[in-house]
């Protein structure tokens, strides 16, 4: 156990890690770097900034959007997200890995945050599962992906939980703390080729969004042969 | 199959293998991704990489065959020449940034000669004769664009003096390269070892860079799918043939002049070395080469070309570190260390294959198959999806292999800590002595003396300044105890326990305080919070002292180090800090004796007289800095 332990939080931490690293900067740069040959390919070069930038920011501050959804799913995705973002970065147990590994360290959580982001994560994930099950509309949206995420999310959180938190033996510990490892090797390893890319493809999803509706010039003449036999 | 895809797949998976050693080597230091040592500081880096400089030689030689002889057949062969030649000298000068110890300081000869070292031509030359490779071949890219036309007919105007000057700067270098090891008679083994080193280094490198050619056309041909101009393949194959046979004849003679023959077939592992050598580098090629029928066959030429370049690398690896004396006793290359040599060279192959496709290097530019316009979608066999133009699809599966085989490479490079794997662990041996204890941590002759009994006296009598004694209280946090000041941590069931039972590791910090070990089954077999306060962050900070558990521990809460923290110091930061810091103080106090915080009063190089008697080994012989070498020398001599 112990052995496999550092195997998981070794090695396989590292590969698990870098291929998150290194896959989300590779979509990323091949991303823009569609982005600009379509650009380029593009007959009107102008793009509507402010719109963009307008619309960004409302999708990443969604004080206005909130209302409009289902509040409950509004709030709760919203509150899952920080806590899924600030927990396992500033979590001082992680920091203190990251210090004895390579040497560099930032401000921590304290403990009480932490443990209770950690409990409103489990919260939302199982609140946002139920919605996904039971919400029709939602239902017929959602793709297996979806709930495999939801699911796999909660492994680290709660393994997580109950290790720092909770009075158990020392085998037991081990056991869970193996658990929380893995899927956490998991998690980093399928992140840069599923839906989670979203993290760092989001902030640029309104630019691509404006860049469909360029087309290369001339391109109407051709749709209009395609379409119409008489032309 | 695509062949160009295929091979591009594996260079890039090699190039992200050797990304993420390279960036062990620069964030962790060469200790911890080569195998060399102070015995062989040259090991198979440094031999390997003469050899692409000897490989890239078809630059010059295609260059004075074209250029000065007006041998117009070899017209489609002068461009790949000249940047398979750019290409290997520009693989050999990034390597020599992973190589050196300082790789900000390559500029240095630029500035601050030293006209007596062989080293200083070598590093001029190659600056130099890069420099001109480059002049030589931008005609090229220029062709694409009308914008620098003036500078295109410039070069092109001067193109004569500039491949004359290239002439001159391989000549002189491809041979200085030997002349390296010409001021090491005593290290490289007799049969290697050569006056005339130079001039084999010469010759063989024409042989290895007509062979490289030949072995060049044949892999891009077959590559692209073209059919071969069999007739260039063949008069490079003919040619080298010569070469190769005055090559054998100089190493030969050379051996039977000086007397060595008999060394050749004494059957030690030297000479099955230097005859597998002579095999490869002449004897085989030579045979397959020198009957016309043979030497027009493909597959013979694709064997001989093979057979011959393996045999001018291993030359340049025997003669850079296998052949040293007594190399093998010490060092054998590690995994990382030819993973980036390699890694380099595909690098270099992937920029050739760009290049290439991307200029009119070749008579007929050649395209990767799949970024044909003619060619259907390519749609990925995983996920089904389309994977763009042609051009991006190439980027998008050549980038993940990439990232795939970084993160392997990040895998493999080292164990439980990533900085402290890689230095080598050596296990702390106790001081010898009683009243004055002989520190001998690297095992040579530089030993430091430690009174021992002395100390024990100063700190009674209280010679110790009354400063130095606060600040050790102060520094170690001890008590008035003075024992206490130094012995500040024993072994349960001890009094007084020596520094290696805890600072076991001479240069790697210690896991002293062992907490999986405390916290699992098979250990000590405690629950979290029978150490840490419960509902607080598990930290040292939160938990209980050492000391309520072990009782006999006399521990004194040292300021960053102490049962707050995992790592304990190494026996070497530990020594240090404990002479250094109190000598330091004490320095300022008294100022008519030696300075003992400066490094050479107590690291004297030389043996104390009395002890030199009992010593195993003869301090005597020659000394290859402060390498001692051991007396009963395996087979050599």
């Amino acid at each position: 156990m112990e052995s496999l332990l550092h195997f998981a939080r070794g090695p396989l931490f590292r590969l698990c890690f870098m291929i998150m690293l290194l896959g989300l900067a590779r979509i990323l740069f091949l991303d823009l770097w569609e982005a600009y040959r379509a650009y380029r390919k593009a007959g009107d070069k102008k793009m509507p900034w402010r719109l963009i930038v307008r619309r960004g920011l409302e999708w990443a501050f969604p004080m206005k959007r909130i209302w409009r959804n289902p509040q409950l799913y509004s709030f709760v995705s919203i509150l899952f997200h920080i806590g899924l973002i600030l927990v396992p970065v500033f979590l001082f147990a992680h920091i203190d890995l990251w210090k004895s590994a390579i040497g560099i360290s930032w401000p921590a959580l304290p403990f009480r945050w932490a443990l209770w982001l950690t409990i409103s994560t489990i919260v939302c994930a199982a609140v946002l599962l139920i919605e996904r099950l039971s919400v029709k509309a939602i239902h017929s949206l959602s793709r297996g992906q979806d709930y495999f995420w939801l699911i796999l999310l909660l492994f680290p959180f709660v393994t997580g939980f109950v290790c720092a938190n909770l009075k158990i033996g020392a085998g037991l510990y081990q056991f869970l703390m193996l658990v929380h490892v893995l899927s956490g090797d998991v998690i980093f390893l399928l992140i840069p080729f599923t839906k989670m890319a979203h993290c760092v493809l989001a902030p640029f999803s309104q630019i691509i969004d404006a860049l469909a509706w360029k087309f290369p010039p001339a391109t109407d003449q051709d749709i209009l042969e395609t379409l119409n036999p008489n032309h | 199959m695509n062949r160009v895809h295929n091979t591009k797949i594996v260079l890039w998976l090699i190039t992200g293998l050797a990304a993420a050693i390279a960036l062990n080597r620069f964030v962790f230091g060469l200790g911890a991704t080569t195998n060399l040592n102070d015995e062989v500081p040259w090991g198979f880096w440094i031999g390997f990489k003469l050899s692409w400089v000897a490989l890239s030689a078809g630059g010059f030689v295609i260059g004075a065959i074209f250029y000065m002889m007006k041998r117009e057949k070899f017209h489609s062969l002068v461009r790949i020449a000249i940047l398979t030649a750019f290409l290997g000298y520009s693989a050999f000068i990034v390597s020599l940034i992973f190589d050196l110890g300082l790789p900000w300081n390559i500029w240095h000869m630029i500035i601050y000669w030293n006209p007596n070292s062989p080293l200083f031509e070598v590093g001029w030359c190659v600056m130099l004769y890069t420099t001109v490779l480059v002049l030589e071949f931008l005609p090229v890219p220029l062709e694409n664009t009308s914008r620098y036309a003036t500078v295109r007919a410039f070069l092109q105007k001067f193109r004569f003096p500039i491949v004359l000057l290239g002439i001159m700067l391989s000549t002189l270098h491809q041979s200085s390269l030997g002349t390296l090891f010409l001021i090491m008679p005593r290290r490289l083994f007799p049969l290697f070892y050569s006056h005339i080193i130079p001039i084999e280094f010469f010759i063989s490198a024409i042989a290895g860079g007509l062979l490289m050619l030949a072995f060049e056309t044949l892999a891009l041909h077959w590559m692209y799918r073209r059919t071969l101009e069999t007739d260039l393949v063949h008069v490079l194959c003919s040619v080298s043939v010569w070469i190769l046979g005055l090559y054998f004849l100089v190493k030969i003679g050379d051996v039977a002049l000086e007397g060595k023959l008999g060394l050749l077939l004494d059957g030690s592992w030297m000479s099955y070395l230097y005859i597998v050598e002579m095999l490869l580098t002449t004897v085989i090629p030579f045979v397959m080469f020198v009957m016309p029928k043979w030497c027009a066959n493909r597959r013979v030429q694709w064997i001989g070309t093979s057979i011959g370049i393996v045999g001018v690398v291993l030359n340049r690896i025997d003669i850079g570190g296998f052949a040293m004396r007594d190399a093998t006793l010490w060092y054998t290359p590690s995994w990382m260390e030819v993973v980036l040599s390699v890694g380099i060279l595909s690098t270099a192959a992937l920029v050739f294959l760009f290049i290439i496709e991307t200029f009119h290097v070749w008579d007929i530019q050649p395209r990767d198959p799949e970024a044909l316009s003619h060619t259907p979608p390519f749609f990925d066999r995983v996920s089904g999806t389309w994977l763009g133009s042609p051009k991006t699809s190439a980027l998008t599966r050549h980038t993940l292999a990439f990232v795939i085989s970084f993160a392997v490479g990040m895998a493999l490079i080292s164990g439980k800590r990533l900085h402290a794997e890689g230095i080598e662990n050596v296990t702390v041996r106790p001081a010898s002595g009683i009243d004055t204890l002989c520190i001998n941590g690297n095992r040579d002759s530089q030993f430091v003396e430690f009174p021992h009994q002395a100390h024990i006296g100063w700190m009674r009598s209280g010679r110790i300044s009354s400063v130095t004694i606060d600040s050790l209280h102060y520094v170690l946090g001890a008590g008035a105890d003075s024992c206490i000041v130094c012995h500040h941590l024993d072994v349960p069931g001890e009094k007084l326990s020596n520094c290696w039972e805890c600072h076991t590791s001479m240069y790697s910090e210690v896991d002293f305080f062992r907490h999986d070990w405390h916290a699992s089954a098979s250990g000590a077999n405690l629950k979290c919070d029978d150490c840490h306060t419960p509902g607080e962050t598990r930290t040292g900070r939160t938990a209980r002292k050492c000391t309520a558990c072990h009782p006999s521990y006399t521990f004194a809460d040292t300021a960053g180090y102490g049962p707050n923290a995992y790592y304990i110091p190494s026996y070497v930061d530990a020594m240090h800090k404990l002479c250094v810091s109190c000598h330091t103080i004490e320095s300022r106090v008294i100022k008519d004796k030696p300075n003992l915080a400066l490094c050479s009063t107590c690291h004297r190089t030389g043996t104390p007289p009395g002890l030199r008697a009992g010593m195993k080994w003869d301090v005597s012989l020659p000394r290859f800095d402060n390498v001692v070498l051991p007396t009963p020398v395996r087979g050599i001599r």
